[in-house]
C-alpha cells in the first residue's frame, strides 16, 4: 500500500500539469517564512500594545538595548584588529609568532564560551592587571617615572564588569575572526604575491595593496555573519552582571515574577536585531557579488 | 656585442626541490641588449632558472649577479634590485581589484616612489606602446587574455627595467591571441632590451633571439644563435626535442 502511494507521488511528480506549474512553483519558492516571523514580530507589538504586563516588560527591558548594541560593536572592533593580527600571524613565516597565533586559536577554540567569559572575566583579567604593576615597578626602576605611575596605578578592583565583558567577548570572537582571515588571505592565488614581489614590493606592501583587499572582500560575508553571531552571544556577559537586555530581563523576571512577559520581550526583542542585520548582511554580500561580475 | 657589459651572470647555480635537482649547475652570461630564448622539455628548468634570476625561488647553490650587484644572500637590496627586473608570468597574474591604470602605475608609486600624475603618464606610454590605451579604466576581467597579457607586459615596463623575463607569456592563451603578443615582444626586442624569454614559441625564438638556450635535466645542454641551434643542432638531445615539437 505504502509503495503504491510512493509510486503515485512520483509520477505526480514527474508529470504535473503544464497549465499550473507556473504558479505552482511560484508558491513553492514564496518565502513563507517571512510571513510567520512577520507574524511574531505583529502578534509582539500586538501584546505591548493591549495588555500592561507587557508593556511594563518592554519598557524596563529596552533600557538594555543601549549596553548590548554598544558592547558588541565594540568588542566586534576589537576583535576584528585582534582577529586579521593573529590571521596574519598563522601565516607568518616566523615559527613563533605563527605557533603563538595557532596556540591562541586552538585554546580559544576548545573552551566554551561560557566558561572563557567567566575565565577572561576573573582570570585573565587579574593576570593581565599585576602583569601591567609589574611592567610600571620594572619603569619605576628605569627611572621612567611618566610611564610607570599609571601602570602602578591601575587595580584589579577598578576594571569595570563592562569592561571585562568586552575583553572576554573580544578575546573569544577573535580567534574566531583569525580562521576567517587566514582562509581569506589563502584563498588568493600564490601568483598575486609573487607579481608584487617581482615588482619590488615588500612583503607588507604586498599585503597591504594586493592581498588583504582581495582577500577581504572574500571574507565580507563570513564577518557580517560573525556579527550577527556576536550580537547573540553578547547575551552571556549578564553572567557578569553587565546590564544588557538579557541581564535586565532576567531582573526584571525576577523582581516582578512575569517570566512569560520577560522572556518572551527578550528573545522578540533579540529576534528583531538579528534579522535586521541578517538583512544588511546578504545585501551586502548581494552587492559584492554584483561589483564581482561587473569587474 | 662584446663590449656591452654584463646584464645577468649566473654561476654554478642549482636549487632542490625536495630530492630533485631542478637547477644542477648552470652557467649564463647575458650582456645589455641581448634577447636570450630558453627552450627545453617540462620539467627542465627553464622556469626555475629564470626565477631564481629575480629570487622568486631562493637558489640552493651558486650565485646570481645582477649588473655588478650580488642578489645572492642580499636580502636588503633584494627589492630595490627585483624593481630593476620586469618579469611577465604565465598567467598574467594582473591584480584583479585594480583598474588596468592602477595596475600599471601602483609599483611606481609605492616602491620608487613617483607622483601620481607622473606614474599616470608614464602608464599611459607603456600602454600606448603595447597597444592597450584605450582601455585604461577597465578591469583585468573585461579584457581578454591577449589583451591582459598586454597590460602586464606594459605594468612590467613601467617599472623602467634593466632586464625583462617572460616565463612562457603566451602558454595560457588562445591560439588567435598569442601573435598579438609576440608582435608587442618583437617590438621590445627591436628595441634593444635586455629579455630573457622562456617559450615553446620557436617561431619567435627564431626572429627575435640572439642566442638559443636548451636546457634539460636542470642544465644548459647547448648554446647557440637560432641558425645554428636550428639547423645544426650539435648535442644529440636537441635533435631529438627539435624532431619531436617539429614534426607536426
Amino acid at each position: 500500500m505504502a509503495v503504491k502511494e510512493t509510486l503515485e507521488a512520483k509520477q505526480h511528480i514527474a508529470s504535473p500539469s503544464l497549465a499550473g506549474t507556473d504558479f505552482k512553483e511560484k508558491l513553492r519558492l514564496f518565502p513563507w517564512w517571512i510571513i510567520g516571523l512577520v507574524g511574531v514580530f505583529v502578534l509582539t507589538a500586538h501584546l505591548i500594545l493591549t495588555r500592561a504586563s507587557y508593556q511594563d516588560a518592554f519598557n524596563f527591558i529596552r533600557a538594555g538595548i543601549g549596553v548590548t548594541v554598544q558592547t558588541t560593536l565594540i568588542a566586534y572592533g576589537l576583535a576584528l584588529i585582534l582577529g586579521l593580527l593573529t590571521g596574519l600571524g598563522r601565516i607568518s613565516h616566523n615559527v613563533v609568532i605563527q605557533n603563538l597565533g595557532t596556540l591562541y586559536v586552538e585554546v580559544i577554540r576548545g573552551v566554551p564560551m561560557l566558561v572563557l567569559i567567566f575565565f577572561i572575566a576573573f582570570v585573565g583579567v587579574p593576570a593581565g592587571v599585576s602583569l601591567l604593576n609589574r611592567l610600571g615597578e620594572w619603569f619605576l626602576q628605569l627611572g621612567l617615572l611618566f610611564i610607570a605611575q599609571p601602570l602602578i596605578q591601575i587595580e584589579n578592583n577598578a576594571v569595570p564588569m563592562t569592561t571585562r565583558a568586552i575583553i572576554a567577548l573580544s578575546v573569544t570572537y577573535g580567534a574566531f575572526q583569525a580562521e576567517i582571515f587566514r582562509a581569506g588571505i589563502q584563498s588568493i592565488g600564490r601568483g598575486q604575491m609573487e607579481a608584487a614581489r617581482a615588482q619590488g614590493m615588500t612583503y607588507w606592501q604586498a599585503m597591504r595593496y594586493i592581498i588583504l583587499p582581495q582577500a577581504i572582500r572574500n571574507v565580507l560575508p563570513a564577518l557580517g555573519n560573525d556579527f550577527v553571531s556576536m550580537l547573540k552571544d553578547s547575551s552571556l556577559v549578564s553572567v557578569l552582571a553587565v546590564r544588557d537586555i538579557t541581564q535586565i530581563a532576567k531582573l526584571y523576571a525576577g523582581r516582578s515574577f512575569q517570566y512569560q512577559e520577560a522572556y518572551v520581550t527578550l528573545a522578540v526583542l533579540y529576534l528583531m536585531m538579528t534579522v535586521v542585520l541578517s538583512a544588511l548582511v546578504k545585501w551586502l554580500e548581494r552587492r559584492v557579488r554584483q561589483d564581482e561580475r561587473s569587474t | 656585442m662584446n663590449e656591452a657589459h654584463e646584464m645577468i651572470q649566473v654561476i654554478n647555480l642549482r636549487k632542490r626541490f625536495g630530492r630533485l635537482w631542478a637547477l644542477d649547475g648552470v652557467n649564463l652570461t647575458v650582456r645589455k641588449g641581448q634577447v636570450i630564448v630558453i627552450i627545453g622539455p617540462s620539467g627542465s628548468g627553464k622556469s626555475t632558472l629564470l626565477r631564481c634570476i629575480n629570487h622568486l625561488e631562493t637558489p640552493t647553490e651558486g650565485e646570481i649577479w645582477i649588473e655588478r650587484q650580488k642578489i645572492t644572500g642580499n636580502q636588503k637590496q633584494l627589492n630595490s634590485i627585483r624593481s630593476q627586473i620586469g618579469m611577465v608570468f604565465q598567467h598574467f597574474n594582473l591584480y584583479p581589484h585594480l583598474t588596468v591604470l592602477e595596475n600599471v602605475t601602483l609599483a611606481q608609486r609605492i616602491v620608487r616612489k613617483i607622483p601620481k600624475s607622473q606614474a599616470e603618464r608614464i602608464a599611459m606610454q607603456h600602454l600606448e606602446r603595447v597597444g592597450i590605451a584605450d582601455k585604461a579604466r577597465s578591469y583585468p576581467a573585461q579584457l581578454s587574455g591577449g589583451q591582459q597579457q598586454r597590460v602586464a607586459i606594459a605594468r612590467a615596463l613601467a617599472q623602467d627595467p634593466k632586464i625583462m623575463l617572460f616565463d612562457e607569456p603566451t602558454s595560457a592563451l588562445d591560439p588567435e591571441m598569442i601573435k598579438e603578443v609576440l608582435d608587442v615582444m618583437l617590438a621590445l626586442a627591436d628595441d634593444g632590451i635586455t629579455m630573457v624569454v622562456v617559450t615553446h614559441e620557436m617561431g619567435f625564438a627564431r626572429a627575435a633571439a640572439d642566442e638559443i638556450i636548451f636546457m634539460d635535466y636542470g642544465k644548459i645542454v647547448e648554446r647557440a644563435t637560432p641558425e645554428r641551434f636550428f639547423n645544426q643542432p650539435a648535442h644529440e638531445r636537441s635533435r631529438a626535442f627539435l624532431s619531436q615539437i617539429l614534426s607536426h
